[in-house]
C-alpha cells in the first residue's frame, strides 16, 4: 500500500516537474546562449578541416545541385558533409523539424524576407554581412535575401523572376508578330490563339500554387510603388481596390475560358511538356520552368521554339521571386567551429569552386567576373537580365507568405469569388503578422 | 502476489513520457502563443480558440472529415464483407485470393495514393479502360469535381483497408457454430435468409470493431489524401489533418494544436455513442 502511494506520488511529481518545465521553455532547439555579435571571421576556403563534419538539408528538388562541391570541398578541407535530403513539403517539413529541435549547419532555403522569417534569422541564423563573395555578386543579388538590413541568404545562383514562355510558332499562326507591350496586348493576343482553337494560357491549378502568379504581375507596378510594405504594416489591405482588382482580372480570364480545359487538375510538371507541343500558347511561370523544358528538350530546340518575355499591368516589368534553389541559409547552432566551417563552405562554393559550379550546373552567373556557360537557353539569359528592373513579389517583399495561393486556386474551381480570396488572405496575413509580432496587427 | 506492484514503475514511466505527457502538452500548447517566428511561449488563454473558429475553414474541414469518414465506414464495412462472404469457403483459390487483397493493408499509404492518382488522371489508364470498352474518348477528371472528389478519396483509402477488414468479417464468419447453420438449413432457410437472420447478426461483434476502426481511424485521414490530392480540387477533400498540417506548416503551431484538440474532442464525442449502439446490438448474441 505504501510503495503505491509512494508510485503515485512519484509519477505525479514527475509528470508536473516535466509540465512545469515544457511551459516554462523556449522554442526547442533554441537556446539565448547561441544568439550574439555579428560574425566577422570568414575562414580561408582552402584550410584544413580534418573531423568536421557539417549537415546539410536539402529538398527533393535541390537534392543533387551541390553534390558535385561537396565532393571537392571534402577533398580540399577534410570536412565530411552529411547531406539529409528533407523530402516535400520541403518548406513546411523542414520548419517542422527544426520544432522538433533538430538543426542543420546549412540549409538551402528560399531566400525572401517572408521565409526567412520562419527560421527566426535574428536568432538562429547566421548573419553573412560583410561576407567576402557579396562584392563580387551583381548589385540586383546584393539587395536580395535581406531580413531588417542584414543578410542571411547566400545566394548560389540566379533568382527566378516571372514571365510569360510563349511558342513561337504558335503565335506566328495567330499573326502575331511582336511580344505584347502591357497587360492589354496580352489579353487580345490571348483572344487571337483562342481564335485559333489553341489555349492562350496553360494554367495548373491542380498544383495549387502556380494561380498566385497573374495577380502578382498584375500588382508589379503596385509593388514597385511599396504595396507589399504597406500591406506589411496593415496600411493596406488584399481587400482594397489594387489587389481585388488583381484577383479579379484573373477571375475574368479564367471565365473567358483563357486558360487549358483540364486547367483545374493539371500540374506544374505537365505545363513544359504543353507548352513545348503547341498545346498552349503561353505560360506564366518562374525562371526555373526553363529546367523542366530542358528535362524534356535540349537547349537548341527550347531556342529555337520558346520566346519569353515579362508582363505586368501597364508595361513590360518582371517580378522577381528567389526559389528554394537560389540559396543557402547557415544556422547558429552554438558549436564554433561548424559554424566557421559552414561559413567556410559558402565562402568554397562561392569564391573557389565558383566557375565549375556554374558550368556543371548550366546556369547564369550571379558574378559578373565569371563568365556564363554554354548551353544556356536563351529564354533563362533574358530572364536573369530582367532581375536588375524587377519589381519584388509577395513573396520578396511581405513580411508574412499567407496561402494565397489556396484561396486562389479555389477561386479557379468556382469555390470563392475574389471577395472572398481576398478576406480569406489578408485574416491569414493578419494571423501570421500577429504571430510574427508586427505592428498594426 | 507474484510481483511488487514497483515493477510496473517501468512501464508507466513510458507511459507517462510517450503518452500521457504529450496529451497534456496538446492541452497545454493549445492557449499559448507557440509559433515558429519567436522563441518564447506564453500564455494567450482563449485567443486561439476564436482564432480557428473565426476562420470558416476549420468548420469547413470538419464538415469534410465527418463526411469522409462516414463515407470511407461504409465502403471499408461493406467491401470487407463482401469479399469476406465471397472468399468464406477455405479453396485454394479463395485462400489465394484472401491473399491478394489483403496486400494493399501492407503498402505503404502513399504509394497507394500516388498510384491512384496516376490511374485516375483525365488522360490516365481508367479513363483509357472505360474509352476503349465503348469506344469514345473519356476525360473525366476523377480528381477534378468538388462535389465527388471526397467519395473517390474515401474509395481509395477503402480499397486500401479493404482486406483487413474481410480477415475480421472472415474470423467472425469462422465462429458460427456449424450446428446452428445446419438447423437454419433443414428449417428451409436459404443462403440470403440465412444471412440475414442467423450469420450477419453473429458476426456482430466484428461488424463493431469494423466501423469504430474504420469511421474513427479515418478522422485521422491524411497520407492517402495527400498523396491523391493534397487537399483539392478547392479545398473540397482538406479533411482536418490536411488543414492542421497546412496551418503547422506555416509556423502558426499552437493553432494548429489548437485544431488537434478540436479533433480530439470530436473524435471522443463520436466514439461512445457509436460503439455504444454497436455493442448494444451484440447484446442478442
Amino acid at each position: 500500500m505504501k510503495t503505491r502511494r509512494l508510485f503515485r506520488a512519484a509519477a505525479a511529481a514527475t509528470c508536473g516537474a516535466l509540465l512545469l518545465a515544457g511551459c516554462s521553455a523556449g522554442n526547442p532547439g533554441t537556446s539565448s546562449a547561441t544568439a550574439g555579435p555579428v560574425t566577422t571571421t570568414w575562414p580561408d576556403p582552402g584550410a584544413g578541416l580534418q573531423g568536421v563534419t557539417l549537415t546539410l538539408w536539402m529538398s527533393t528538388q535541390t537534392a543533387a545541385m551541390a553534390d558535385n562541391v561537396i565532393k571537392a570541398f571534402e577533398a580540399k578541407t577534410g570536412a565530411k558533409i552529411n547531406k539529409v535530403v528533407i523530402p516535400d513539403v520541403y518548406e513546411t517539413n523542414a520548419p517542422t523539424k527544426l520544432a522538433t529541435g533538430a538543426k542543420p549547419d546549412l540549409a538551402t532555403w528560399q531566400p525572401t524576407g517572408s521565409m526567412l522569417s520562419l527560421l527566426k534569422p535574428a536568432t538562429d541564423l547566421q548573419s553573412l554581412d560583410g561576407a567576402p563573395w557579396l562584392a563580387k555578386q551583381t548589385p540586383a543579388i546584393q539587395k536580395l535575401g535581406l531580413v531588417n538590413g542584414h543578410h542571411y541568404a547566400a545566394f548560389v545562383n540566379v533568382p527566378s523572376v516571372l514571365g510569360v514562355f510563349y511558342n513561337k510558332s504558335v503565335f506566328q499562326k495567330a499573326g502575331i508578330t511582336s511580344t505584347p507591350k502591357n497587360f492589354n496586348e496580352l489579353l487580345s493576343d490571348a483572344q487571337k490563339i483562342k481564335a485559333k482553337g489553341v489555349a492562350p494560357f496553360f494554367g495548373a491549378a491542380g498544383d495549387q500554387w502556380p494561380t498566385q502568379w497573374w495577380p502578382q504581375v498584375l500588382l508589379a507596378e503596385a509593388s514597385k510603388k511599396g504595396l507589399w510594405e504597406r500591406v506589411s504594416q496593415n496600411k493596406e489591405k488584399f481587400t482594397d481596390p489594387e489587389i481585388l482588382g488583381a484577383v479579379r482580372q484573373f477571375q475574368d480570364m479564367v471565365k473567358q475560358g483563357l486558360f487549358n480545359k483540364d486547367d483545374k487538375t493539371s500540374k506544374y510538371t505537365e505545363s513544359g511538356p504543353a507548352l513545348l507541343k503547341g498545346e498552349a500558347a503561353m505560360v506564366l511561370q518562374l525562371t526555373s520552368f526553363a529546367s523542366l523544358m530542358q528535362s524534356t528538350a535540349d537547349t537548341a530546340t527550347i531556342d529555337r521554339e520558346i520566346g519569353w518575355f515579362p508582363i505586368s499591368k501597364d508595361g513590360n516589368i518582371a517580378t522577381s521571386v528567389p526559389g528554394g534553389d537560389n540559396a543557402l541559409v547557415a544556422f547558429k547552432t552554438g558549436d564554433p567551429k561548424r559554424e566557421s566551417g559552414a561559413r567556410q563552405f559558402l565562402r568554397f562554393w562561392l569564391e573557389t569552386y565558383y566557375p565549375d559550379y556554374v558550368k556543371s550546373a548550366g546556369t547564369v552567373s550571379i558574378e559578373p567576373t565569371v563568365p556564363a556557360p554554354a548551353g544556356v537557353p536563351e529564354v533563362v539569359k533574358q530572364a536573369s537580365a530582367a532581375l536588375d528592373d524587377a519589381a519584388g513579389s509577395m513573396q520578396q517583399n511581405a513580411a508574412v507568405n499567407p496561402d494565397f495561393y489556396v484561396n486562389l486556386a479555389n477561386m479557379v474551381n468556382g469555390t470563392m469569388t475574389p471577395e472572398q480570396v481576398t478576406s480569406t488572405t489578408q485574416s491569414q496575413f493578419a494571423q501570421l503578422a500577429q504571430a510574427l509580432g508586427i505592428q498594426g496587427f | 502476489m507474484l510481483y511488487p506492484s514497483s515493477f510496473l514503475a517501468p512501464a508507466f514511466a513510458v507511459l507517462a513520457v510517450f503518452f500521457f505527457l504529450p496529451t497534456v502538452f496538446n492541452f497545454v500548447y493549445a492557449f499559448t502563443d507557440w509559433s515558429a517566428f519567436h522563441d518564447d511561449i506564453r500564455p494567450v488563454g482563449l485567443a486561439n480558440v476564436k482564432a480557428v473558429l473565426s476562420n470558416g475553414a476549420l468548420l469547413s474541414s470538419l464538415r469534410i472529415t465527418i463526411v469522409y469518414a462516414v463515407l470511407v465506414a461504409i465502403m471499408q464495412t461493406g467491401f470487407g464483407l463482401g469479399l469476406a462472404l465471397l472468399l468464406e469457403r477455405d479453396t485454394r483459390i479463395n485462400r489465394f485470393a484472401r491473399v491478394v487483397f489483403f496486400v494493399p493493408v501492407l503498402m505503404s499509404a502513399l504509394a497507394v495514393g500516388y498510384t491512384f492518382q496516376a490511374l485516375l488522371k483525365p488522360d490516365g489508364p481508367l479513363n483509357g479502360l472505360i474509352g476503349a470498352l465503348t469506344g469514345q474518348h473519356v476525360t473525366i477528371p476523377w480528381l477534378g469535381s468538388t462535389t465527388w472528389t471526397v467519395v473517390t478519396v474515401a474509395f481509395v483509402n477503402s480499397w486500401k483497408w479493404m482486406g483487413l477488414a474481410m480477415v475480421i468479417f472472415l474470423a467472425g464468419l469462422k465462429t458460427i457454430p456449424a450446428d446452428v447453420l445446419e438447423a437454419a438449413r433443414i428449417d428451409g432457410a436459404g443462403r440470403w435468409r440465412t444471412f440475414l437472420s442467423i450469420r450477419f447478426p453473429l458476426i456482430a461483434p466484428a461488424v463493431t470493431f469494423n466501423v469504430a476502426t474504420a469511421l474513427l481511424g479515418s478522422f485521422n485521414g491524411f497520407d492517402t489524401i495527400l498523396a491523391t490530392t493534397g487537399g483539392g480540387p478547392a479545398q473540397q477533400t482538406e479533411v482536418l489533418d490536411i488543414y492542421i498540417f497546412r496551418v503547422y506548416g506555416n509556423g502558426l503551431f499552437a493553432q494548429a494544436t489548437t485544431m488537434s484538440l478540436a479533433l480530439l474532442l470530436l473524435v471522443a464525442l463520436l466514439a461512445f455513442p457509436v460503439i455504444g449502439y454497436l455493442r448494444k446490438r451484440e447484446r442478442v448474441l
